[in-house]
C-alpha cells in the first residue's frame, strides 16, 4: 500500500472538491453571457476613463465581473445587477494606487483612433482627455456616468456610495471645472 | 461638432452644461471605438478556474490545519517523554553515583564491562534513532 502523507491527503482532497465544484455563480452562463455582451463596452469605457489607462481596465474589467459572479446579492432587476457592476468597478478603480495614467498624458493616442462620425476634431478631443486628466477620479466618475451613461441622480449615488441629495451639488462642480478648463485650453490654443 | 467656448466671460449653467455634454459625448464615443474587452466566453472561463482554485486551495485550509495541530502534539508528546526520561535517568545517575565506585573499584571487569556497554548502548541508540527519524 502506497503511504500517503497528510498533505497528500489535503492535496488529494482539495483537488477533489475544487473538480467537484461547479462553482456557484451568481448568474448561469447564458445569462452572464448576455449581461455581459450588454455591459462590457460601457464599463470597459467608464474604467479606462476614471482610471486613466486602458491596461488597468481590462484588469478590472476581469475581476469586477467575477466580484458580481461571486457575490450573494439577490437583483432585483437588471438595473440593480449594473448599478452594482458599477460599484464594485468603482471601488476597484479607487483601490488600484497606480500612479500612472497614460490615457491623460499630453499628446497621447488621440490620433490612434479615428473620430467618430460628426464629433470633435482631434484637437478638441486632446483638449478634452487632457482636461479629463485635470479631473478627480470621483469628478470623471460622476461626469461620465452623468453624461456618457445616462444614469440617474440615485443611481450615481448607488454607484459613487454618496447621498442622493448631494449629487446635484458635486455634478455641477465637476461640470463647472470641466467647462472651465476647456474654456482655458480653448482660449489658450 | 463643436462646442461653444466663451474665452472671456463665465459661462452661464446653460453653456456649462452644452460644453460639458459635447465633450462628454466626444469622449463617450472614442471609449466606445477603443473598447476591445475580451469575450463573455473568455471571462466565465477565467472565472471558473478561478474559482476553483479558491475553492481548492479552502478546502486544504481544514487539512494544514490538522497538520500543524498534529506536529504540536507530538512535540508536546515529545517533550513530556523527555521529562520524565530526564528525571528517571536523574535518579538512576545518583543510585549508580552512590554504588558504583565500590563495586568498580573492587573489580577492574567489571569496571570495563560497565563502560563498553555504556558506550555500545549510547551507540545503537543514536543509530537507531537516525534511522527512524531519517527513513521515509
Amino acid at each position: 500500500m502506497a503511504d500517503v502523507t497528510l498533505l497528500d491527503a489535503g492535496r488529494l482532497h482539495g483537488e477533489a472538491a475544487a473538480a467537484d465544484a461547479d462553482v456557484a455563480f451568481a448568474m448561469d452562463e447564458d445569462a452572464f453571457r448576455a449581461f455581459y455582451d450588454r455591459t462590457s463596452g460601457p464599463l470597459w469605457g467608464y474604467l479606462s476613463r476614471i482610471s486613466g489607462d486602458r491596461q488597468v481596465a481590462d484588469d478590472l474589467l476581469q475581476e469586477a465581473y467575477y466580484r458580481l459572479l461571486k457575490c450573494g446579492v439577490a437583483f432585483e432587476s437588471e438595473t440593480h445587477r449594473r448599478n452594482y457592476l458599477y460599484r464594485v468597478a468603482t471601488n476597484l478603480v479607487r483601490d488600484s494606487r497606480r500612479g500612472a495614467r497614460p490615457l491623460f498624458d499630453s499628446g497621447v493616442e488621440i490620433g490612434d483612433v479615428p473620430a467618430a462620425a460628426g464629433y470633435a476634431s482631434p484637437e478638441q478631443r486632446a483638449d478634452v482627455r487632457r482636461a479629463l486628466g485635470r479631473l478627480k477620479p470621483r469628478e470623471r466618475a460622476l461626469l461620465w456616468l452623468a453624461y456618457a451613461n445616462g444614469s440617474s441622480h440615485s443611481e450615481i449615488a448607488g454607484v459613487l456610495g454618496v447621498k442622493t441629495a448631494s449629487i446635484k451639488l458635486l455634478l455641477f462642480r465637476a461640470r463647472r471645472k470641466l467647462a472651465g478648463l476647456l474654456q482655458r485650453q480653448g482660449a489658450a490654443s | 461638432m463643436n462646442w461653444p467656448i466663451p474665452s472671456r466671460r463665465e459661462p452661464t449653467d446653460e453653456q456649462m452644461e452644452a460644453i460639458v455634454a459635447a465633450a462628454m459625448a466626444a469622449e463617450s464615443a472614442d471609449a466606445r471605438q477603443e473598447a476591445a474587452p475580451p469575450s463573455a466566453a473568455i471571462v466565465w472561463w477565467r472565472a471558473q478556474m478561478r474559482a476553483r482554485q479558491e475553492a481548492a486551495l479552502l478546502a486544504e485550509k481544514p487539512i494544514a490545519v490538522v497538520h500543524a495541530v498534529s506536529i504540536a502534539a507530538g512535540v508536546g508528546v515529545m517533550l513530556a517523554v523527555l521529562g520524565y526520561a530526564i528525571g528517571a535517568i536523574k535518579g538512576s545517575w545518583d543510585w549508580l553515583a552512590a554504588t558504583l565506585p565500590s563495586v568498580a573499584f573492587a573489580n577492574p571487569w567489571v569496571a570495563l564491562t560497565l563502560t563498553t556497554t555504556t558506550f555500545l548502548f549510547v551507540g545503537i541508540v543514536s543509530v537507531a534513532a537516525y534511522v527512524a527519524f531519517s527513513g521515509e
